[in-house]
Order: C-alpha cells, then sequence, then structure tokens
C-alpha cells in the first residue's frame, strides 16, 4: 500500500525479502519524482536495499513482522525514513571494512552496510520510544551523480 | 521485480552456458541462480557466461551468487550461504588469473558495476563487454 501526501510517500510491506522489489520500486519512483539524477537513484535504491534486507535478516531473524517506509525531499535532500519493530540493532555501529586491506584479510561481514553507506550521504539509526528501530537515509539531492 | 533467468548451451571446447539474468538479483532470489549454475554444470557445461545486460540491480547478496558460480564451475561445492561473506575472502585468496575458471560477466551495467567496484571485488571477475567476446574469450576464435 502507498500513500501519497504533499510531502511524503509512504509504503508498508511485510519483512520478507520477497517483498524487496516492491520497495526498490517505491524509492525509485520517489527519487525519481525528487528530481535525483538517475546514478543517485540508483545508489539511494541499493542504500535501503541494504538497510532493509539487514533489518530482516539481522533484526527479524526470519520471524513475521513489518517494515514502514516514509519517503520524502526536504531542503534539498531526499530521506527515506524505516521503521521497524524488531530488536535494537544499530546497522550504523557495524565496523566499516577496510577496502585497502585483501579481501580475505577483512573481517566477514559489512559488504551490506557498507554499500548502504556508500550509497548515502548520511544513515541515521535510533531506537524509538514503544521499541524498534528508525533508520533514516539520506541523499543529498544536488550531489554529483556518482560521485563517492 | 522478479528475475527472470534463461540458460543457453554453446556447443564447443569447453561446453559453455550463458545464463542470462533480467531484472533485479537480490536477497530473494540469488540462490535460485546458485542452483541455475550448477544445473548447468551438471548438464556439462565447463564455461560459463552471466550474461548481465538487462541485470538492472544487484543487492550484496548477488556477490556471494556469483563466488558460488564460480566455485561451481570449478567442480567444487558452493558455499554455505550463510557462510556469507567468509567465502568471498576465501575467493580472494583463490585467485589466480592463470588458473582462473571459465567464468566471465558480459554487458555489466552501471549499478552492478559500481556494487563491484564498491566492494572492492571487480579485479575478481573477469569481465567483457558482450556476451560474444566473453565466448570467444572462453573458447578462442
Amino acid at each position: 500500500m502507498v500513500v501519497s501526501g504533499a510531502a511524503t510517500r509512504t509504503l508498508r510491506i511485510p519483512a520478507e525479502v520477497a517483498r524487496m522489489g516492491e520497495l526498490r520500486a517505491f524509492v525509485r519512483s520517489s527519487a525519481d519524482a525528487a528530481g535525483l539524477a538517475p546514478a543517485a537513484v540508483a545508489d539511494l535504491v541499493q542504500a535501503v536495499d541494504e538497510a532493509a534486507t539487514n533489518i530482516i535478516v539481522h533484526g527479524y531473524e526470519g520471524t513475521a513482522g513489518e517494515i514502514l517506509a516514509h519517503a520524502r525531499r526536504r531542503n534539498g535532500r531526499m530521506e527515506v525514513r524505516l521503521i521497524d519493530w524488531c530488536r535494537p540493532f544499530d546497522p550504523t555501529a557495524v565496523p566499516e571494512p577496510d577496502l585497502s586491506i585483501p579481501p580475505l584479510e577483512r573481517k566477514p561481514g559489512g559488504m551490506g552496510v557498507h554499500l548502504m553507506r556508500a550509497g548515502a550521504d548520511a544513515v541515521h539509526h535510533r531506537v524509538r520510544p514503544d521499541g524498534g528501530n528508525e533508520l533514516t537515509i539520506v541523499r543529498v539531492i544536488d550531489r554529483q551523480p556518482g560521485e563517492d | 521485480m522478479p528475475m527472470t533467468i534463461d540458460t543457453e548451451h554453446v556447443a564447443g571446447s569447453p561446453q559453455i552456458a550463458v545464463i542470462s539474468l533480467i531484472g533485479e538479483l537480490d536477497a530473494s532470489n540469488f540462490e535460485l541462480l546458485v542452483a541455475n549454475v550448477r544445473q548447468a554444470y551438471d548438464d556439462g557445461a565447463r564455461g560459463l557466461v552471466l550474461e548481465l545486460t538487462e541485470l538492472t540491480f544487484m543487492a550484496s547478496s548477488g556477490l556471494v551468487a556469483l563466488y558460488s558460480a564460480v566455485r561451481i564451475m570449478r567442480g567444487e561445492a558452493p558455499p554455505d550461504p550463510e557462510a556469507g561473506w567468509g567465502a568471498l575472502h576465501e575467493m580472494a585468496e583463490d585467485h589466480d588469473p592463470d588458473a582462473a575458471p571459465a567464468v566471465r560477466l558480459a554487458g555489466l551495467q552501471p549499478p552492478v558495476d559500481r556494487v563491484l567496484e564498491r566492494t572492492g571485488l571487480k579485479r575478481l571477475f573477469d569481465s567483457r563487454p558482450t556476451r560474444a567476446d566473453a565466448i570467444e574469450s572462453i573458447q578462442g576464435t
């Protein structure tokens, strides 16, 4: 279900990897409408996919649940907020892999989180007062396409 | 968006499977790709071209599938999907261009190319502009 308001669009989906295509389409159309360049849209879609997949795999750990997504343009930024009701899980606390060292020597994990960060200009996490998590992924709209 | 997987066998030495991915490769379907590569190997393919011209998105889980494809074409067991990135770390150690299995990526599009670049894994996969280039690089002219 997509609800479009004047400024914010909302999508609520079951926390299942089979629903990630729907979430990506929602982010893609919201970011297109907000005027992001195509490469920036792709980056944001990647960041949100990796974040939501992490919520399903590491947050809900296969149990039933939901993810609520809000997308809005504000002050030259595109923001996608993901809300869940699972145990506190902060992907921004996952250490960044050091890509300068050979993959073998890197600590396992963290590639999805790395792609989340690489596609965003900022990622904020907070535990909600009523339980669950709120993750906000921000992409600046005038950022040069493909710029890292 | 669901992903469509088409497999075509190309006769010659070695026999090649061209597996075309159309759509988006993500956590919901990367194991389907692994199963298709396994089937192609069981059907006699000893070269593999992953045709990615119409692959518009690849999640990090897709990288695990790419690595699994390399392992299968070497006649090895694919890694346990639960092992996740441990598998890719192992791949880097294994990487020896002279002994590289006959696996090629063809037609990489920018969003998928960026995933390989950003994870530092692009050098682990032999990429060619087109399917024809990829087939020729395996079978020769």
